[in-house]
């Protein structure tokens, strides 16, 4: 990898389902180790950028390119994790932490290892060999996230991984993921549609409009990190927010 | 086990089994019917000792005919759904013929498969496989249909081949749905076993001793027949609820019971 090639970038992606276009050409590129949200309502093509970045939905135009090598419709490049925390009920969180080595590959004794690692590192060292339905919600999304890094892939796509957590449990998973992302040094495409989590988590935003789906501008969030919650009550935080609303209403007004 | 659940789920059975005992009684004694009409509990269970050294090795031909059955039945079920799941095309061949099979009165299939296969173990257990594979198939073709759409799309990202994500994910989903067919296949095996007993009777069987004991009006013999045949499906039913118990762990337990990383807590206490 030469220098300055970015880590990930997609290309004039478009994705029409019938008649209807999805995904009005879209480009995006993330560096090393950057965080980076999309946001925007429902309809706007995130998940299907998402599916495209992953592998499993292939553009109708456009490519995907990983540190420079096309990408496009293959999948097993990045990592990805969704809302729902997907862990299978009969294995352990161990286990559930080496479900990719296992679909791939073959679980190794390295792999076992780096799993209890993650998993004690990050707060689940009590329940390594706990079924799924004995956690909680964030602890299984915390699993879930552990088997997405697992798969040590540099790029980790998170599709409103904490949609479905309640807000206070949504707050703390919001902070451990900056440590675990600042400790970890992945890029990942962060897709959600809470702004405040959007502002608080990346270091540029993505707004995106629907019909049909386009990325309709793009923000840089000039904020310093470490962050910690009381930057959501700053003035700076509230000047970003109210320029990513106006981009997201005041879009959708004119 | 909690002791609010030993005492749901072994007590009450108990209790609500002996209150059935206790009405069969009050009911005998009550109108006091003729014992050759209908025993109480305690002239049947009489009988059933009185006649324990004819009936025990009788029971255990019935036992075999049941688990052999069950086995097979079991198996060709597992077998069919799994091929079945692989095409759609196999399905639309396959399944019209199961839905028919089990159409056919399981009483009319015994004579002609006792004509094909002769009066020994054979058309027994293919009566007893007849009944077990259709709820076996139907179950686990319905569970391998409704693996989690979102986890095969997630098992597909992380690059997962059809072969292995067929072992680590669609075959083990398969689990719960089996059990539930087996579940229903053992609670109706024995019936099948003695209905290939009544049909090809050659006098040393369950269904046979029962027929012989009611010509010769001896009614509480008859009911002896009727309660052993009884505990065996119980039996193998309670055989197979075990087993799921002990093979499906995540339903029931919080951990893996051997824990291989040190202590484990439970979150929820």
């Amino acid at each position: 990898m030469t220098a300055g090639t970015p880590k990930l970038r997609v290309e004039g992606a478009t994705k029409a389902f019938g008649e209807n276009l999805a995904l009005a050409p879209a480009s995006l590129v993330l560096q090393p180790g950057e965080f980076v949200s999309l946001v925007g309502p429902s309809g706007c093509g995130k998940s299907t950028l998402f599916n495209i970045v992953s592998g499993l939905l292939a553009p109708d135009a456009g490519h995907v390119q990983l540190d420079g090598r096309d990408i496009t419709g293959t999948a097993g490049n990045v990592g990805y994790m969704l809302q729902k925390d997907l862990l299978v009920p009969w294995r352990s969180v161990v286990d559930n932490i080496t479900l990719g080595a296992a679909l791939t590959r073959g679980v190794t004794k390295a792999d076992r290892a780096q799993a209890v690692d993650f998993a004690r590192r990050y707060g689940l060292g009590d329940f390594l060999e706990h079924y799924p339905h004995a956690l909680s919600g964030g602890m299984r999304q915390r699993v879930a996230l552990m088997r997405t890094l697992a798969t040590n892939h540099d790029v980790l796509l998170l599709d409103e991984p904490f949609g479905a957590l309640d807000s206070q449990t949504r707050l703390e998973m919001q902070q451990w993921l900056l440590q675990v992302w600042a400790e970890t040094q992945r890029t990942v495409l962060f897709v959600t549609h809470d702004v405040d989590e959007s502002i608080f988590l990346s270091d540029r935003v993505l707004v995106m409009s629907p019909r049909p789906g386009r990325i309709a501008a793009e923000l840089v969030v000039d904020l310093p990190r470490p962050r910690t919650l009381e930057l959501m009550t700053t003035p700076a935080f509230n000047d970003v927010k109210r320029e990513i609303i106006t981009l997201l209403h005041g879009r959708a007004a004119a | 086990m909690r002791a609010g659940t030993l005492l749901r789920g072994v007590l009450t059975p108990i209790i609500s089994i002996a209150l059935v005992f206790l009405l069969w009684d009050l009911i005998i004694r009550g109108f006091a019917v003729e014992t050759f009409v209908a025993p109480s509990p305690g002239e049947t269970l009489d009988a059933l000792r009185e006649n324990w050294s004819t009936l025990w090795p009788l029971a255990l031909e019935t036992i075999r005919e049941t688990v052999y059955g069950f086995l097979v039945g079991a198996a060709l079920g597992f077998a069919l759904a799994v091929v079945m799941a692989q095409l759609r095309i196999l399905q639309g061949l396959i399944y019209p013929v199961l839905i028919v099979s089990q159409a056919v009165p399981i009483v009319a299939i015994a004579a002609p498969l006792v004509i094909l296969l002769g009066f020994g173990i054979a058309p027994k257990i293919v009566i007893v496989a007849w009944i077990v594979f259709f709820p076996v198939a139907v179950n686990v073709l319905d569970g391998l249909a409704n693996v989690d759409r979102d986890l095969l799309s997630l098992a597909r990202a992380m690059g997962g081949s059809r072969r292995r994500v067929f072992l680590h994910i669609r075959l083990p989903a398969t689990v719960s749905p089996l059990y539930t067919g087996l579940k229903i296949g053992a609670t109706y095996a024995v019936t099948g076993a003695v209905i290939g007993e009544l049909v090809a009777s050659t006098g040393s069987s369950l269904a046979g001793f029962q027929r012989a004991a009611n010509s010769s009006l001896d009614t509480p013999a008859v009911w002896a027949a009727m309660l052993l045949m009884t505990v065996i499906g119980i039996s193998w039913f309670l055989l197979v609820v075990g087993l799921e118990y002990l093979t499906t762990p995540w339903k029931h337990r919080a951990a893996r019971r051997r824990l291989r990383f040190g202590a484990a807590n439970d979150p929820r206490s």
